[in-house]
């Protein structure tokens, strides 16, 4: 669904603010947003956006990206980590919860921004993982 | 919504409770624009003289937390007008008779008693929506975030049982969903209660299916709510999975949310930005934010959506879907393994009857909106047509309490919460959006002429408001939107964190804390305090 022109690429994709879902066009130049066009054929928004979805789109970029994993060392502070290291320090943390205090002691909490398929393995990394329905989202605040 | 949202521009009557949507939904709102321009008439029941409020042709200004009262009221007055629907009743609802004998005593005069609001407007707005061929109910968190939450949408659904308002173009009760894909998170199965596609976790039968599919016994208990799990932290919850939710800035009780994270034995937060509650996580994990992520959304209309990938993430992060399955990967688990979202959004549309029309590919073109039960079904974008998911619709015999916490002498008036149109929640988002910022820099205090008179307060200056867990210092706005004794404020920024203060209760049914209502003190102060965490 992406379409090329010269050095601009436009991708089709749902606003990602509230739960009205209106279509846009993102439109990107060396991997960068430089504008946001409403989707006119957009069930939802039949070719309008708000505020937000039409402007609220520089987070993307914003120098305050997390950009690698975080571990808490010793001395109680994040610092950067290996993925690897990171993964194998999360897995561990739920290992040695899960041996401790039995499979109920360990809480999923979903979200509400993420597409479907990240809820799906949230709940199914609690499922599978616990054998327990130890799993919500962000929805009752 | 149990109607698709082009319904919006199609009723007669429209009735909005509890929703700011040309703030919160303005693209929605845009519907009820179009409708009220082709002579539609509006009712719009708010504590907070919004800009829905202006539009209306009958405004109904409550009491926070009154709502069930007025419901009941107006309910009282259909049935007494002789405005109910017989046929619709009589062929698809039970429990009339109890519901008449049940609303005798709910009159508009006991409702005035209760919302404030004057009994004969509560009628005239009664005989509005009942008299209308095609009425239509909207609502938001106004109506949910209350301990009786549950009571408040009831009592909106006897208000459309009783004039047959379901399963018609520009009718329903349709409430409107606030983030992105909270819907898809339900669909999904992100639930305490519930498998994927809403398949309840103590049926034997859907616990056999998952046992199979997931390659496990699994509980055949609920699971507890994230409100009750963060009560439990360090007691029989030990340790979170966090991904995407700045819990500590959007949840009540913030004194209490930070010492419950702080008492995990293990912390892990999936988050695109630092925030204040990965602030506190042993290991953080940076996700791939919306413009990088394929995937899909469900919509408020039930509509699924595909989310495409613009552009690459920065540095090392990584989509949602394969950050879980790492650490389930080396936990030693199987069946989380997965190179694409494609399988993944598969699985679901397999192990739901709500998606089973669908796959990945199917949902390409977003036209489905769900139930879709088999492949070639065209979805459902209008539900209950010809019956309720149950059989028949059943009234419900709600009756008015208090909010958890009431105004007296020392917290004497009631703050209610809620979003702005610039802003976005936490702000993690829309406080990075250097446009969004010059039009909504800093968070205000909403508060009516005379009541910053009675407190001292003057527009521009500060105050320090005080509830019975805590205190933040706002700079103060005088405005008419406020009543008398109200005072509004958003959760927005982390600065002004208003979520100090809320707290106060919950539904016993759903758990969704009562955010719309906190008596609170305040009074004036030379300047802002610095936060202890500054």
């Amino acid at each position: 669904m992406n379409t090329t022109t010269s050095d601009t690429q436009t991708t089709r994709t749902i606003c990602g603010y509230c739960g009205v879902g209106c279509s846009l066009d993102l439109v990107t130049r060396d991997n960068r947003i430089i504008a946001v066009h409403p989707a006119f054929d957009g069930p939802a928004n039949q070719g309008a956006l708000c505020v937000k979805g039409q402007f609220a789109y520089d987070y993307v970029h914003h120098p305050d990206r997390l950009t690698h994993p975080l571990v808490r060392n010793e001395a109680g502070q994040l610092q950067r980590a290996t993925w690897d290291e990171a993964l194998q320090r999360a897995a561990q943390g739920y290992m040695d919860v899960l041996q401790k205090h039995g499979r109920h002691a360990v809480y999923g909490v979903a979200s509400g921004r993420t597409p479907s398929e990240a809820n799906y393995m949230m709940q199914k990394f609690i499922r599978v993982g616990f054998g327990t329905n130890q799993i919500d989202n962000c929805s009752r605040a | 919504m149990s109607n698709p949202l082009a319904d919006m521009e199609k009723p007669d009557v429209i009735f909005c409770i509890g929703t700011n949507m040309t703030e919160a939904h303005p693209v929605a709102a845009t519907r009820l624009k179009k409708a009220l321009a082709r002579g539609a008439k509006m009712i719009v029941a708010d504590p907070r003289r919004i800009r829905l409020a202006e539009m209306a042709d009958i405004y109904l200004p409550i009491r926070v937390g009154s709502d069930t009262a007025l419901l009941l009221g107006m309910a009282h007055v259909i049935v007494r007008e002789g405005l109910a629907d017989s046929e619709f009743i009589a062929t698809r609802t039970e429990g009339y008779d109890e519901l008449v004998e049940h609303l005798q005593e709910k009159t508009p005069q006991w409702a005035e008693s209760i919302t404030g609001v004057p009994a004969a407007l509560i009628e005239e707005a009664a005989v509005l929506y009942g008299s209308s061929d095609k009425g239509a109910i909207y609502y938001t968190l106004g109506i949910t975030e209350h301990i009786c939450g549950v009571e408040n949408v009831q009592s909106l659904c006897n208000l459309a049982l009783l004039t047959g308002n379901f399963g018609r173009e520009g009718t329903g009760v349709n409430p409107m969903r606030g983030q992105n894909n909270i819907q898809g998170a339900g669909d999904s199965g992100a639930l305490p209660n519930n498998y994927a596609g809403f398949q309840p976790v103590d049926d034997a039968a859907n616990q056999a299916k998952f046992a199979k599919a997931y390659g496990r016994e699994v509980d055949l208990e609920k699971g507890i709510t994230k409100v009750t799990a963060l009560d439990e932290c360090g007691d029989r919850i030990f340790a979170m999975l966090i991904d995407g939710e700045n819990t500590v800035v959007s949840d009540p009780d913030q004194e209490h949310c930070i010492h419950a994270l702080k008492s995990l034995e293990h912390l892990v937060v999936i988050d695109i930005f630092l925030t204040e509650t990965a602030e506190l996580a042993d290991v953080v994990l940076p996700a791939t934010s919306w413009a990088e992520t394929d995937g899909n959304f469900v919509n408020t209309e039930r509509r699924i959506q595909r989310v495409r990938k613009a552009v690459e993430p920065p540095g090392e992060a990584k989509p949602d879907w394969w950050i879980i399955g790492q650490i389930a990967r080396r936990m030693g688990m199987s069946g989380l393994d997965y190179d694409s979202p494609v399988p993944i959004f598969n699985e679901i549309c397999e192990l739901s009857p709500i998606y089973n029309g669908i796959d990945w590919d199917l949902a390409e073109g977003g036209q489905y909106q769900w139930p879709i039960p088999y492949r070639g079904h065209p979805g459902t974008p209008r539900l209950h047509e010809d019956e309720f998911i149950n059989g028949r619709g059943k009234f419900s015999f709600t009756d008015y309490r208090d909010p958890a916490e009431t105004i007296d002498e020392a917290y004497p008036l009631w703050l209610t919460t809620g979003r702005r149109l610039e802003s976005y929640h936490t702000r993690t988002q829309t406080g990075r959006s250097e446009g969004i910022n010059d039009l909504l820099p800093e968070e205000t205090l909403e508060v009516h002429p005379s009541d910053a008179a009675r407190y001292g307060l003057h527009d521009g200056g500060w105050a320090k408001m005080s509830s019975r867990r805590g205190a933040v210092d706002v700079r103060v706005q005088t405005t008419r939107r406020s009543p008398q004794g109200t005072v509004f404020a958003s959760f927005s920024f982390a600065d002004v964190p208003i979520n100090v203060l809320t707290g106060s209760g919950y539904d016993p049914i759903t758990q969704t804390a009562e955010l719309k209502v906190c008596p609170v003190h305040v009074e004036p102060t030379a300047e802002k305090t610095p936060l202890a965490a500054d």
